[in-house]
This record gives structure tokens, C-alpha cells and sequence, in this order.
């Protein structure tokens, strides 16, 4: 990463751990994974699977909730609040800008899963839950759907604003866990358009479903290599498109 | 005049916008040109709405010209790495409020490309330089408006650039704090720099620049060298006598075709200076007494006033 870059998203990361939303989406992912332990006790069998699918779920849920909302400020206020006239007018281009502030937040919110993850992995030692390879690469893949988020967020802040991209940012992470449902319900219509349309949804949508090991790591279920680096290949691609797609747009706009 | 010694060229800029949504483009700039030359203070003066700051996001690269070119250090303004050597202050400059006044600095002075061994000391170097050696270290949340402009005059300088443009340098700066801006501008100049700057207060103009350029309503209505404007037509001399009889300043107001104020013990005559010798004559012939004698210097408020007035009158006609 160069210097700049580096710089930038130093300080996008410095200013996304001042936002209080941060915390209390935070607070609330660890409280939800404590109360998981209370609620698998209504279980009679199963209670660590039980606890550690709600605890995967809610560390999912809120990572992607602190992604977007943190994130789609993100661009939106350096314009608002003027700062990205002194920078710009450096040796900067908007590509570096835009990849620096991506950067900035992907970390702190990778910081924050490694919080929920340690959490995490606390409890089920208390429990006595097992924990192995699963559980790490359900957590891997968790973090290469919340880079997407990010990208996501990012490239939406780059030209509306954070209510609209909040919005929109929201619609694409659901719409993405659904398409390859809608892709497998769409295969068994009679409409030919019904099936053309599910099958183009999901190409285009990311199939965010590809991340999601969660009921392989609570269910001690083999995970082979490739179910790991094969999603992460796709996202990691998904998310160059997408930021590539935001500097086009980032490069074309004026600063009035 | 050379070509290399032309810092900023900008030729018949255009720039449309539309102010809202749905709503028709309104031209902002209209066909502009001028030059910057090397090592002088330009000042590029011009009432709210004139096109001052749109023309300095065009050379900033932060908006794009509709039609026509700009360049600076013979380089596009849509190229990056030139940027090196220019430094800006934009108009009401907004910092991350919750950096401390040498972290800001740091941050600009990193994304400049300022060597980390050189780094500390220039930082350290430009807060001394804006008297804020002492406030270096407290967060920018708690700095003044003129605090935060002359933080903002250091960013603009941090990577010691070649050209520096300022937008509304002296805004909101108390009388000192506006000195202590102009001795950097001359300061600058010394050094070599060269000043574009943008303003709509004509004294600091007045005091620091070389040239000027007048803009209203997105169009050049001026460009040349300050003292030219400010002499432009027939020098004149303000006459000041006492006890002037009333026929004798008859006689000179139409002899002369002078300007008379006042009347009685103290009267006010402003002629062309190569008639006062006779005039002065005339006066003390008539028992006038003399009080003063000072050639008149016309304002740039009053200049700017009539060649703004002129050309929007102008302009209304049409």
C-alpha cells in the first residue's frame, strides 16, 4: 500500500473509532452472543451448537449493521464537510482517496470481528463447546463478506448520500443472501423469464450465501480448503469490481 | 514574455452547472483567460458569485472545465503528480477537528510526499511560521476561525511548493492575524514563490499583489499590473486652500474643469496635475491661502466598483 493510501486510511480508521454508533453496535454483537449461552439452556440437546450458530449469526448481523452505517458516511462527509478539497488538491488521486478510506474502515471493522471473536471463542471454552478449523474459516469468510459491505458502502457514498446508500447498501447485503434461493426457486418455474431473471439475479448479485460457514462450524461438519479460498477468490474479485466501479464514478463527479 | 515564465495559463475556460436538480445549467464561468507569471503575487479579485472559487476548483481539479484549458507549471490540471509543487487554501477551510494542530500537518505533509526525516522538522518549522508553535499540540476543535486559516495557510505550504494558491487568505483574521498573513505571502515571494490570490478585500490586494485580474459575472473585465490600474488616465493633484473668494473659485472651476468641495474658510480642489502650477497661481493671486497640495490617488475600491458597475450596466442594456 503506499504511502498515501496508507495515510488516508489511518486516518479514515482514526475517525471511524470515534463514531459512539460503533460502540453500541458492538456492545449489543457481544451482549447477543453472551445471551446465546442463556438461550441455549431452553435446549435439552445441542446447547453449544445452539449457542454458537446464534453467536456466528449475531457477530454476521452486526458487523454488516456497523459496515453500512459507519460506512456510508464515508465519502459523503469528506465532500459535506469540505476536507476533501485541501486533500485532493495534493498528489492524490481519487482512486488512492477512495481505496484509503475502503481500507480505513475494512480494518476497523475486521478489528471489531476479531473482538467478537475472541469473545466468542471465551464463551465456548467456558462451555466447552469444540472449536477448530470450521469456526476459523467461518469467521475468514465472514470478513471477506464484510470487505464487500464495505465496498459496497463505499461505492454508493461515492455519489449519493448516506440515507440513499444506507439504503441501497442494505438492499444489495439481503437481496444477496436471497439470490441463490431465488435462482433455485426460479429453475423449477414454467416461465422462462422467471427462470432467465433468478438465474441473471444471482450472476449479478453478489451470492453472499458462498460466504456463510456457519453451519458447518457449529455442526463440527468438514470444511475442505477450496470451501474457503474459492469464495474468498470471488469475493476478492467482486470487491475490485465494485471499487473500480467507484472511482469511475468518484473520478467523474465535481466538487462544487 | 516568455512562455516558462508563465506559472497559470487558463484560455476561454468555460464552465456550466446546473444549481439543482431538474434545473436548467447556468454558465459560471464564461470564456475566461488569463496568466499567472512567475514569482509574482496575482490577485484575482471579484464580488461573491463572480466565479473566483469555481475558478480555483477548475485549477485544483476538483471540477472539471466544460470547455477551454487550464495549466499550471505547464501541466494540465487534471494531472496529479505536478501537484507536488502547488499548495492550496481553500475558502473556509474545514479540518478534521479532532487532530491536534502538528497531527494535521503530519497528515498533509504524508500525503505530499514529504521525505519522514523532513517531516517533523517542517512541521514544527510551519507552525512557528503561523504563529501556532505553542497551540501545536491542542486539538483543532478547540482552535479559532483565524487559528484554523492560518493552520490552513501551513497545509497549503507544508511540502514547500512552488506555487501556492489561496482562497480568501485573510478571512477571518483580526487585524494582526491579517498582517502576520501578508508578511507570509511577501515572504513567499521572496523566496521565489509564486502567489495566486483570490479575494474580494481590496486593501490586502492593494498592499501585497502585483497584478490583477477582475472577475464578474464569470467574465475577465481586467488583467494587468496593479500600478497601471490604479494610475490609469490623467494624473490629478487635490488642492486645499483657505479664504478663497468665491469668484476665483468660480473662475478656476471653469477655467480648469476642476472639482470643487467646500466652500468659505477651507475649499477643495481637484485638478489635472499639469494645470495646478497655473491654477495654484491663480488661487494665491487671489488672496487664497494654501493648506495643501497632495497628488490624488484613486482607490482600487473605486476602480473596481466602476469597472464592475460599467460592464454590469453594460451588460443590463443589451
Amino acid at each position: 500500500m503506499s504511502g498515501r493510501i496508507w495515510a488516508i486510511a489511518l486516518n479514515t480508521g482514526r475517525e471511524a473509532i470515534r463514531h459512539k454508533l460503533l460502540y453500541t453496535l458492538l456492545f449489543f454483537a457481544l451482549a447477543m452472543i453472551a445471551f446465546g449461552t442463556v438461550l441455549s439452556t431452553l435446549s435439552y440437546v445441542e446447547r453449544e451448537r445452539m449457542m454458537q450458530d446464534f453467536a456466528f449469526g449475531s457477530i454476521r448481523l452486526f458487523s454488516v449493521a456497523i459496515a453500512v452505517f459507519v460506512g456510508v458516511g464515508l465519502i459523503h462527509k469528506e465532500v459535506d464537510r469540505r476536507t476533501v478539497y485541501t486533500i485532493l488538491s495534493k498528489p492524490l488521486s481519487r482512486a488512492e482517496f477512495l481505496i484509503g478510506k475502503f481500507a480505513g474502515l475494512l480494518l476497523v471493522i475486521w478489528l471489531q470481528v476479531a473482538i467478537m471473536a475472541a469473545f466468542f471463542a471465551g464463551i465456548s471454552l467456558l462451555m466447552g463447546a469444540p472449536l477448530g478449523f470450521a469456526h476459523l474459516a467461518a469467521l475468514a469468510l465472514t470478513a471477506v463478506e464484510l470487505a464487500l459491505v464495505v465496498a459496497l458502502a463505499t461505492l454508493f457514498s461515492a455519489f449519493t448520500t448516506p440515507l440513499l446508500a444506507s439504503f441501497f447498501s442494505c438492499g444489495i447485503w439481503l437481496a444477496g443472501h436471497l439470490t441463490r434461493d431465488l435462482r433455485d426457486h426460479g429453475a423449477g418455474a414454467e416461465s422462462a423469464l422467471v427462470r432467465d431473471a433468478t438465474a441473471w439475479m444471482h450472476r449479478i448479485l453478489p451470492d453472499l450465501e458462498s460466504f456463510n460457514l456457519s453451519i458447518e462450524a457449529a455442526h463440527q461438519l468438514p470444511v475442505a480448503a477450496s470451501d474457503v479460498w474459492l469464495p474468498a477468490l470471488y469475493g476478492a474479485g467482486y470487491v475490485v469490481i465494485v471499487l473500480a466501479s467507484a472511482t469511475l464514478i468518484f473520478e467523474r463527479r465535481d466538487f462544487r | 514574455m516568455s512562455a516558462a515564465a508563465e506559472i497559470v495559463r487558463v484560455d476561454d475556460l468555460v464552465k456550466d452547472m446546473r444549481p439543482g436538480f431538474g434545473l436548467r445549467k447556468k454558465r459560471i464561468l464564461d470564456g475566461i483567460s488569463f496568466r499567472v507569471r512567475e514569482r509574482e503575487i496575482f490577485g484575482f479579485i471579484g464580488p461573491n458569485g463572480a466565479g473566483k472559487t469555481t475558478t480555483l476548483k477548475v485549477l485544483m481539479g476538483l471540477i472539471r472545465p466544460t470547455s477551454g484549458e487550464a495549466s499550471i507549471l505547464g501541466h494540465d490540471v487534471g494531472e496529479i503528480t505536478f501537484r507536488r509543487q502547488i499548495g492550496f487554501l481553500p475558502e473556509q477551510p474545514y479540518f478534521y477537528d479532532y487532530l491536534t494542530g502538528r497531527e494535521i500537518l503530519r497528515f498533509y505533509a504524508k500525503l505530499s510526499g514529504v521525505s519522514q526525516d523532513r517531516r517533523e522538522r517542517r512541521v514544527s518549522e510551519l507552525l512557528s511560521l503561523v504563529g501556532l508553535a505553542e497551540a501545536g499540540d491542542t486539538r483543532l476543535r478547540s482552535y479559532s476561525k483565524g487559528m484554523l486559516q492560518r493552520i490552513g495557510v501551513a497545509q497549503a505550504l507544508v511540502h514547500d511548493p512552488t506555487v501556492v494558491f489561496l482562497d480568501e487568505p485573510m478571512s477571518g483574521l483580526d487585524p494582526v492575524g491579517r498582517k502576520e498573513v501578508r508578511d507570509i505571502i511577501l515572504r513567499l515571494r521572496a523566496e521565489g514563490k509564486t502567489i495566486f490570490m483570490s479575494t474580494h478585500i481590496l486593501s490586502d490586494v492593494e498592499m501585497v499583489c502585483d497584478r490583477v485580474a477582475i472577475i464578474a459575472e464569470g467574465k475577465i473585465r481586467y488583467e494587468g499590473a496593479i500600478d497601471e490600474f490604479l494610475h490609469a488616465g490623467e494624473p490629478q493633484v487635490d488642492l486645499v486652500f483657505a479664504n478663497l473668494p468665491s469668484e476665483a473659485a468660480a473662475r478656476l472651476e471653469e477655467r480648469f474643469d476642476a472639482q470643487l468641495r467646500g466652500h468659505g474658510e477651507r475649499v477643495e480642489l481637484r485638478i489635472a496635475e499639469k494645470d495646478s502650477r497655473e491654477a495654484l497661481r491663480v488661487a494665491l493671486d487671489a488672496g487664497a491661502e494654501l493648506i495643501s497640495a497632495t497628488p490624488h490617488r484613486v482607490s482600487l475600491e473605486s476602480i473596481f466598483l466602476s469597472t464592475v458597475g460599467e460592464t454590469g450596466a453594460a451588460e443590463g442594456s443589451r
